[in-house]
């Protein structure tokens, strides 16, 4: 780093940030407390800030009710599958928008960020027809397809691309590299940070998406977590014990992958290629 | 030489073309034509009725409203106070990682169990949070009732600046130390190394974080579907929750495609003086 | 699995579209989709086992998945040699779910629904029964056993199009130690409930909770001689002084006497029974599907219910659940067999055994288990003068707009203390141009 910080900015900064830790990470604990809360001690009126004793059958429960393992096998799949081919296409089609020059460049983008534009459910019952006549109502297929790409991901590229030094395609290309070798060997190694960001948000958005796996299955088996939850709620009223179990799962692999991620886009990106 | 590059360029594009051709495009046809129907269905012409119907229908006003209101809320939000946390974040602190960690996790919970969790936590008969309040001898909130947009604003923000304080990270680590550095040596102090360094070379992150903001805060619809309703009467009727309830409450798929139609104009034309902005601000290196 | 799969090619075979066709069409592009199948089936009418190997899919309230039904379900499967394919959803994802199905042709066989029979019978997606009722009505009981107030909600011009699942009931549950400490009984009139209320209020407590959801308001303005539309002049709120009346009434608990709190805006309902629970409200208006949860939450509270309040006339806001067959149903037979089944008087009384809820079968309030107990025979008796406050509205087609623009007019009285007056003016113009449109 550059400057030592001041013993008074470094107080201040702790300040600030154990504030807005405490912001974020408290009502997350609440929900834990939920997830370890009997029935009663949810439905409760006097809400109860944590539970008398632990309620870690809560979890077993899940799986007796439900074929929640299956819920889990589908959102990994799912999710998973989506994330691998975001991370395949997003940065090529952000590369070609970066650096290259064509004509219709800026309308063809424009047209893609467009697709940013249409809510799930706007387009939601055109793909259930489509996906209906192909066969692959309720299964992963259907629920991969229409989310192998996207413009978030694809705009994300573009932008971190875009700051790496044109120098370094030209020497290469001088050097007599094919396209797609540049593309591998000298853009892709730069924005490894931004991967780390895009699979994970990726992931992290698939993982909790709920209204296609609610229309696109039609069995309990092919459900994925999101949509498998929303058993546990009753006509009138959520069984918050199970609901917030079913949470804390839901949220266990988005941590997990975080962790794993974060060093990319901690240690940052390096611009080596230029003095 | 410049030909060559374009055809690759195209070459690679091709499936993209494909995949959003079929998987958005042809929906995105299947609404516009939609829009010029009527009937539980959408199989009736109706010509321009739903578009003059926009016109008129107060409802959608108040809801086009509240929606700009709460794109504009959270988009500022996630870019000043995700820019500062990025910013803070990135000092050279003991723990960091763990500040991160935390105040990304929000953002990896899903928006459905975060609105669960807010409604049970503001309550303002049943919420924890006014049982802590009126345990500590505080004044109790009815937040919701009293100012609902901005407490899903605020929810909203929550859940999402920890995502904006991760891009923002990603954006800062990006510039070279070479840049502070020399200013340093030219005796610049730390506000004006933000101003006139780190500000400008992060546009094109700024530039990102802020369209996909407007995107997402024009388009929000679970912190009306599942924590107010909407209510109290209609004071947090997000634009797509109308639409969601037009289509599938009261069955109007013609209107809401109508009404989807012009949400997209309406985004797209937001985006394009975004990305107007963003170029006059953008630094090459 | 394999037979789900033949039967998409199939379906894939009769559109004879491929991805694209189907995608650029409209909305009801695929919608004979499902009819070769429902001629297959149509055929061999009334014997329906033939399709042995089937799937039946059936789309249920995740609420109401009751062993009782399970059971049925077994049974069901086993004689008939077809598999069920129990579907449970939430209200507002089961209608999502069922919609993007119509829209695309496919089509569930038998659907538990919150009163959309006559809304699908208009559309044309609800199949109309009558012709099995002709043949079974007199062996099940239909329409005969059933409470008479629950066959106009699934008519349509003459013929019947679901049959009632659950029926219930709005009336008004108190703590019992509480009017006894005050030394109070449970109101009658609106002045009783006033005066009651102004009495149990204070120490935390208020005398009454309401619901932020606004069906329950009309609990006063049927009470009040409300008519919600009248299918012969046209009007909506009918006698309009008295649909004032009753919604200022309301508003007057919250704001004026200060005997209930402002009920917070959500998409929960449980609001007042978790304030009962917790002894802060000493009465409030629900039905049955509270009883599970205060029992739970408060299992030492003295439980009263009480016969419906009146003003120009007791009444009490009807619901409950029907059943209906979609029209594009591949297997309709067998899906009536299966509402035969699950309306069995039997079936009736084990699932009301297993979670307190109440049917609407005649024969289950008549019978010893219910006029023996308490609790259900107060709602018994509440039946006959229990209403549906949609009758007429629905038929217009616009009782989903309406409804919300009813719930704005109610939530800005109860809420924001908007004069009752004012709020409906906005109602009445904004409903006119929506009954118009």
């Amino acid at each position: 780093m550059l400057q030592r910080m001041s013993p008074a900015s470094r107080i201040v900064s702790y300040l600030l940030l154990v504030i807005a830790g405490a912001v974020t990470v408290l009502p997350l604990i609440y929900m834990l407390s939920l997830a370890l809360q009997t029935e009663a001690e949810t439905l409760s009126a006097d809400p109860v800030l944590w539970p008398e004793s632990m309620q870690f059958g809560n979890f077993q429960e899940l799986f007796k009710r439900a074929p929640f393992g299956n819920f889990i096998l589908n959102s990994l799949i799912v999710a998973g599958g989506i994330t691998i081919a975001h991370l395949v296409f997003d940065p090529l089609v952000g590369y070609v928008f970066a650096k290259y020059q064509f004509p219709l460049k800026n309308t063809i983008f424009l047209f893609l960020l467009a697709t940013l534009m249409v809510p799930l459910f706007v387009r939601m019952i055109p793909l259930y027809t489509m996906m209906s006549n192909m066969g692959w109502i309720n299964t992963h297929q259907g629920l991969i397809a229409p989310f192998l790409m996207d413009a978030f991901g694809i705009f994300l590229m573009r932008q971190f691309i875009q700051p790496i030094p044109d120098d370094l395609i030209q020497a290469a290309r001088i050097d007599g590299a094919s396209e797609l070798r540049i593309y591998w060997k000298v853009i892709l190694p730069q924005v490894k940070p931004a991967m780390a960001v895009l699979g994970l948000f990726t992931f992290v958005f698939q993982w909790n998406e709920f209204l296609w796996p609610l229309v696109a299955t039609t069995t309990e088996e092919m459900r994925t977590i999101p949509v498998g939850l929303t058993l546990f709620n009753q006509e009138y009223f959520t069984l918050w014990h199970l609901t917030a179990a079913g949470s804390v799962i839901l949220f266990l692999p988005t941590a997990v992958l975080f962790l794993l991620t974060q060093r990319y886009f901690v240690r940052g990106i390096t611009l080596s290629g230029i003095k | 030489m410049s030909r060559r590059y374009a055809l690759t360029a195209y070459l690679f594009l091709l499936p993209a073309f494909a995949f959003f051709g079929l998987m958005y495009y042809t929906p995105i046809v299947n609404i516009i034509a939609n829009s010029f129907r009527t009937g539980p269905r959408a199989d009736t012409f109706t010509g321009l009725d739903n578009f003059t119907r926009v016109l008129s229908d107060q409802a959608v006003h108040n809801s086009f409203v509240i929606t700009l209101i709460f794109g504009a809320g959270t988009t500022i939000g996630a870019i000043v106070i995700g820019l500062a946390l990025a910013l803070l974040v990135d000092k050279p602190l003991h723990g960091r990682v763990v500040f991160r960690a935390a105040l990304l996790v929000p953002y990896l919970t899903s928006v459905a169990i975060v609105g669960l969790l807010w409604r049970n936590i503001l309550d303002p008969q049943l919420g924890i949070l006014n049982r802590v309040l009126d345990s500590a001898g505080l004044p109790t909130q009815a937040w919701l009732n009293t100012n609902p947009l901005a407490t899903i604003i605020g929810v909203t923000l929550w859940m999402n600046v920890g995502y904006t304080m991760v891009l923002f990270l990603a954006g800062l680590q990006g510039i070279p130390d070479v840049y502070h550095e020399a200013a340093t040596i030219d005796g610049a102090n730390g506000r004006q190394r933000f101003w006139r360094i780190t500000l400008p070379l992060l546009a094109p992150t700024t530039l990102f974080v802020s369209v996909m903001s407007v995107i997402s805060g024009l388009q929000a619809f679970a912190q009306a579907y599942i924590i107010t309703g909407g209510g109290p009467a209609d004071r947090t009727d997000l634009y797509i929750f109308h639409v969601f309830n037009v289509a599938f409450s009261a069955r109007d798929f013609g209107y809401a495609s109508a009404l989807s139609f012009l949400l997209l104009l309406v985004i797209i034309a937001f985006t394009v003086v975004q990305l107007r902005i963003g170029r006059r601000g953008e630094v090459q290196y | 699995m394999a037979n789900r799969r033949l039967s998409r090619r199939q379906l894939l075979r009769w559109t004879g579209a491929g991805a694209v066709a189907g995608v650029t069409g409209s909305f009801a592009a695929g919608c004979g989709a499902g009819a070769p199948e429902d001629d297959a089936v149509d055929s061999d009418s009334g014997s329906g086992g033939d399709s042995a190997g089937d799937t039946l899919t059936v789309y249920w309230n995740a609420g109401h998945a009751y062993q009782a039904y399970e059971d049925v379900l077994a049974e069901f499967e086993e004689e008939h040699g077809v598999t069920v394919n129990f579907q449970k959803y939430q209200w507002d994802d089961l209608r999502t779910r069922l919609l993007s199905d119509f829209a695309s042709g496919n089509a569930p066989d038998l659907v538990e629904d919150a009163g959309w029979a006559q809304e699908f019978a208009i559309s044309g997606e609800a199949m109309s029964l009558q012709k099995y009722i002709d043949q079974d009505g007199a062996g099940m009981g239909y329409p005969d056993d059933w409470q008479p107030t629950t066959l106009e909600r699934v008519s349509y011009q003459g013929e019947t199009y679901g049959i009632q699942l659950h029926l219930t009931a709005v009336l008004p549950f108190y703590n019992k130690a509480m009017f006894d400490a005050a030394g109070v009984q449970p109101p009658q009139t609106w002045d009783d409930l006033l005066e009651v209320a102004k009495e149990l209020t204070g120490d935390g407590v208020y005398g009454i909770a309401l619901n932020q959801d606004h069906s329950y308001a009309w609990s006063w303005m049927l009470q009040n001689g409300v008519r919600y539309y009248d299918p012969e002049t046209e009007e909506l709120m009918t006698p309009r002084d008295a649909a004032i009346e009753a919604l200022q009434f309301q508003a007057d608990l919250v704001h004026k006497h200060k005997v209930a709190p402002v009920p917070t805006t959500g998409t929960d309902y449980s609001g007042p029974q978790k304030l009962l629970s917790a002894e802060r409200a000493a009465m409030i208006l629900t039905g049955p599907w509270d009883l599970l949860p205060i029992e739970e939450t408060s299992p030492d509270l003295e439980l009263g219910i009480a016969p419906a309040l009146r003003k120009e006339k007791q009444a009490a806001v009807q619901a409950g659940t029907s059943m209906f067959i979609p029209t594009n149903s591949p297997h309709p037979d067998l899906a009536w067999d299966l509402i035969k089944r699950l309306t069995a008087l039997e079936v009736e009384e084990k699932a009301t055994e297993e979670t307190g809820m109440l049917m609407p079968r005649k024969s289950w309030a008549e019978s010893s288990e219910v006029q023996g107990n308490e609790r259900y025979a107060v709602f018994a008796d509440a039946f006959p003068y229990s209403a549906d406050y949609q009758e007429g509205l629905r038929l217009t087609g616009k009782s989903g707009e309406i409804n919300e623009l009813f719930g704005t007019l109610y939530q800005d009285v109860v809420m924001n203390n908007t004069p009752a007056e004012d709020a409906m003016e906005t109602f009445i113009s904004e409903g006119e141009r929506v009954l118009a449109g």
